[in-house]
């Protein structure tokens, strides 16, 4: 089977409020992608990677991941499902307080043994592990340091190393380079770029930017108040496409 | 006339559903119906002060003629509906409810006026309306004038913008401008406030002040022997000092594990989290208002009158309660974002917990437990006034002794002397501690 993540009349409506932030979406992930999702803020983009590993519930529809139905799957099924689906955040999500060591090992926490973990115990091999990862994205002398002494894009590789501890197929950025700056987001998108294309990890990707998406995406997937506007390959958006996404007053930034 | 525009499912809503839409406006006319009874009651009370015993007897009791009870009662209700009705009440503002015309706009006065008569002539149809189908949250007036009340915050996005009033100027202002002298009036009086004694009596006092400057240190660490049961002040200060400890280290410790039953983002996930949820807050709420103090009473009978055992299991029990409340709020307001990302990796729900919170959390449930054991060190020196052990067993020994014994207020004040450097010192101690976490 190619696909990895179908998606199948996905809705999402929040109940204080009654916000539709997710209407009747429906699309599928090849394995080995690249999706960037594009849309302004409060388009359902978040909302939408959320529902893929149920850190919200959706309202209707189904999500089925590598031929198992994600939206059924309960307990001991989501958390094993969760194990395989990385997840990297705007505002990194890291345990400030903890070190960057024990940030990067939290991502093992569902394979570990369970009683171990509660005190802190992780076998030698993830150890090993956690070290060699953050080898890979450039920061093994940061180790030992607490993770709020880190900026911003050290902290966001931190992030992608608890996300390889998972040994993913698949990773699910919400709008990972937001809060950086230009130069720090490319770094950062670069690693995104080197899981996808050395482990094969599929990467669906949530940007603000299109200069961004069309870089590294290898497919485009647009929202707009939660509907799907846009599905096809980077080159395809032109200055219309654009301005359907972004409304009429937009104008194209670039971020170098 | 214009009436707001039925919703589809009206007809279909029950009169339950319909008085649950009118749970705010009721509560609103309840608290403002309260307000204008404790006026009442104020100038009731007032009246008996100044016009000696008229409307109220020797103890305190109301003792209005028969038809004073349905005069108050129906004044007072009419008063409520007055400042209900015209949209400018204390118990609107407060559940954040306003009077809107169509346009979101004031309403003029006379709208406002007519509101107010349609209101008693309407009464009766009120809850027969209720069965009848209309849009839920109103009431019969509201199709009478062009007004309905609605929730502020629900609609304030639309609103037009409006200059802001002169807060007491307005209506509300000088009502509560009002409720707070008449509270401060009443006060003064029921706590017999008077001054004039306070500077007369003076002189009774005199000599006690002279004795509780001039300490006898006889018994710091000599043993007392009137009753063969008391000790040194050195000795009890040690029972008050490790009484406190052990009910703080002991309270804090199995407040830990509670406060995590006790926080809604950890046990909200389902039904049975919210029951453990609930009744975790309501077991914090109920034995932090049973000051510690009291529990003493108890546990005095339980365990022996002056034990310190009885000291420390009551500001033990008292401790738990304190700390858990405190400590689940710590745990609501933790950030969010690491938990999301910990259950992200497949992590269990206790697991999260571990990683995610504990780590968030350690510094200030270790400067509220710091806090917490001043707290208890200064219970801990009184507690013995009903028989929990310490160094009040000493002061308030010599204290009975007055009278009896000459130098019984120098002793009193060698004992409150200690307990002022003994306080003072573990609370600059605690100070430093503090400091250093924060």
């Amino acid at each position: 089977m190619d696909d990895l993540i179908r998606v199948e009349h996905l809705t999402k409506i929040y109940a204080r409020g009654e916000v539709l932030a997710l209407n009747d979406i429906s699309f599928t992930v090849k394995r080995g992608e690249f999706l960037v999702l594009l849309g302004l803020s409060g388009s359902g983009k978040s909302t939408l990677l959320r529902c893929l590993n149920r850190l919200i519930e959706p309202t209707e529809g189904q999500i089925v991941f590598d031929g198992i139905d994600v939206t059924r799957a309960s307990g001991r099924q989501l958390r094993h499902l969760r194990r395989r689906m990385a997840m990297i955040f705007q505002q990194f999500n890291l345990v400030k307080r903890s070190t960057v060591l024990t940030n990067v090992l939290s991502g093992r926490l569902g394979y570990v043994n369970p009683g171990a973990s509660a005190i802190h115990k992780f076998p030698k091999q993830d150890v090993e592990m956690a070290m060699t990862n953050l080898e890979r994205v450039g920061i093994p002398e940061q180790a030992y340091k607490r993770a709020d002494e880190l900026s911003g894009g050290q902290q966001q590789r931190v992030g992608i190393a608890r996300a390889l501890m998972q040994q993913p197929d698949l990773l699910m950025a919400d709008e990972p380079v937001s809060a950086l700056d230009p130069a720090t987001s490319h770094s950062v998108m670069q690693y995104l770029e080197l899981m996808n294309r050395e482990d094969g990890v599929t990467v669906i990707a949530s940007l603000h930017f299109l200069s961004l998406a069309r870089r590294y995406g290898t497919r485009i997937l647009a929202l707009k108040d939660g509907e799907i506007v846009f599905e096809g390959l980077p080159a395809e958006i032109d200055a219309a496409k654009f301005k359907e996404i972004y409304g009429e007053e937009a104008e194209e930034v670039e971020v170098r | 006339m214009k009436r707001p525009k039925k919703s589809k499912s009206a007809s279909q809503d029950s009169p339950w559903v319909r008085l649950y839409e009118l749970r705010l406006r009721i509560a609103a006319f309840v608290l403002d119906w309260a307000s204008w009874g404790y006026i009442a009651y104020g100038v009731i009370y007032l009246l008996n002060k100044y016009w000696y015993l008229r409307y109220v007897d020797f103890y305190g009791r109301l003792t209005l003629p028969g038809w004073g009870w349905p005069v108050v009662i129906l004044a007072t209700l009419e008063l409520t509906v007055l400042s209900h009705a015209f949209g400018q009440s204390i118990g609107l503002s407060l559940f954040g409810l306003r009077l809107f015309g169509p346009d979101l706009r004031r309403i003029p006065w006379r709208q406002r006026a007519r509101r107010f008569l349609a209101l008693h002539v309407l009464l009766v149809g009120q809850p027969i309306a209720l069965f009848t189908d209309r849009p839920a949250g109103t009431l019969l007036h509201d199709g009478k004038t062009t007004g309905t009340m609605r929730l502020v915050a629900k609609i304030k996005d639309d609103m037009p913008p409006e200059k802001p009033e002169k807060t007491w100027l307005t209506y509300r202002g000088l009502f509560l401008t009002c409720l707070l002298s008449l509270t401060f009036w009443l006060g003064w009086k029921i706590t017999t406030i008077n001054l004039q004694m306070l500077v007369e009596r003076v002189g009774k006092s005199g000599h006690i002040w002279r004795d509780l400057f001039t300490p006898h240190f006889t018994y710091l660490t000599e043993y007392v022997n009137k009753r063969g049961h008391l000790y040194s002040i050195t000795y009890h200060m040690m029972e008050t000092v490790f009484m406190a400890f052990f009910a703080t280290v002991t309270g804090a410790l199995a407040a830990f594990p509670l406060s995590f039953l006790g926080a809604r983002n950890i046990m909200g996930f389902n039904k049975v989290g919210w029951l453990i949820y609930s009744v975790m807050r309501l077991l914090f709420n109920v034995f932090r208002s049973i000051e510690s103090i009291l529990m003493a009473v108890l546990f005095a009978v339980w365990v022996g009158f002056g034990n310190p055992f009885a000291g420390a299991m009551a500001l033990f029990f008292h401790t738990i309660a304190a700390l858990g409340k405190l400590y689940s709020e710590q745990v609501e307001s933790v950030d969010p974002g690491p938990l999301e990302a910990i259950a992200a990796t497949g992590a269990r729900r206790w697991q999260v917990v571990v990683y995610g919170v504990i780590p968030q959390i350690i510094p200030s449930y270790l400067a509220f437990t710091l806090y917490r054991w001043d707290i208890n060190i200064r219970m801990a020196t009184i507690i013995a006034l009903v028989g929990g052990g310490g160094i009040g067993t000493l002061l308030f020994y010599f204290k009975n002794e007055v009278g009896r014994l000459s130098d019984a207020w120098n002793q009193v004040g060698a004992i409150i002397v200690s307990i002022v450097v003994v306080v003072w010192l573990l609370d600059y101690i605690s100070a430093r501690v503090r400091e250093k976490i924060g």
